[in-house]
């Protein structure tokens, strides 16, 4: 029997910003795609090319539908605020 | 890592899994210097700014898991919405349920990151042996 080493560590993070507006949904999909699937540099190249492929698409998937989910909660809030009487603000929010 | 962390590890005083345990992320300028010897946290050279609040905002991680020899405990992005802060240099992973606010690991982002009238999210590394946020191998 041989003592194991015992290490621990740290991950790194990254920040990202943004200035006078929210993140895209194309900017979020990447952030998920990151976390859902790191692409080691390592990686035999045809593995790698693969991977990253891959990723690109769930990414295009991923974006596609925070679209249709930020559109359709639009749609409730929308009915909300038109429902409270403010139509006009409504409107706008719908045509954003 | 804190060297504190690893002590209060073997002391039970952090779950990563248990609901009452609130892991938070502060932020903090470059005029903070913290490092292994940092144990709690501390509201001296925090970043103040627009809808950013002191103490920063909640972790949320995910149950702790192993794969191979390595444990580790994956986090969610933090995200702070709709902030106007300058001259963030880093952050402090803590404890807040835990007595004192004890710290986790400090954070440094390489250089002074702003957001105005908008989002500033700390991108968490993927959750698996080899990246992610608190490994044991």
């Amino acid at each position: 029997m041989n003592n194991m080493p015992f290490n621990m560590s740290v991950g790194s993070v990254e920040v990202r910003t943004t200035n006078n507006r929210g993140f895209t949904p194309e900017e979020v999909a990447e952030r998920c795609t990151d976390k859902l699937l790191h692409v080691s540099e390592q990686a035999p190249p045809v593995i790698r090319d693969q991977a990253v492929a891959y990723k690109q698409q769930m990414t295009g998937v991923i974006a596609s539908y925070m679209k249709q989910a930020i559109q359709s909660d639009r749609t409730t809030v929308y009915n909300a605020i038109k429902d409270a009487g403010h139509l006009k603000l409504a409107e706008y929010i719908r045509n954003m | 890592m804190c060297t504190s962390f690893k002590v209060e590890l073997l002391k039970g005083i952090h779950n990563f899994t248990a609901a009452s345990n609130v892991f938070k992320l502060a932020l903090y300028t470059n005029s903070a210097s913290f490092n292994a010897a940092t144990t709690a946290y501390t509201s001296g050279n925090e970043v103040n700014g627009t809808n950013y609040t002191a103490k920063g905002n909640a972790i949320t991680t995910v149950t702790p898991t192993s794969s191979s020899t390595t444990a580790f405990v994956d986090a969610n992005d933090v995200v702070f919405s709709n902030v106007t802060i300058n001259g963030v240099r880093g952050a402090l992973f803590y404890n807040e349920a835990a007595s004192g606010d004890p710290t986790v690991a400090v954070l440094d982002f390489g250089s002074d990151k702003a957001a105005s009238a908008g989002d500033f999210t700390v991108v968490m590394p993927t959750g698996d042996a080899s990246n992610a946020i608190i490994r044991i191998a």
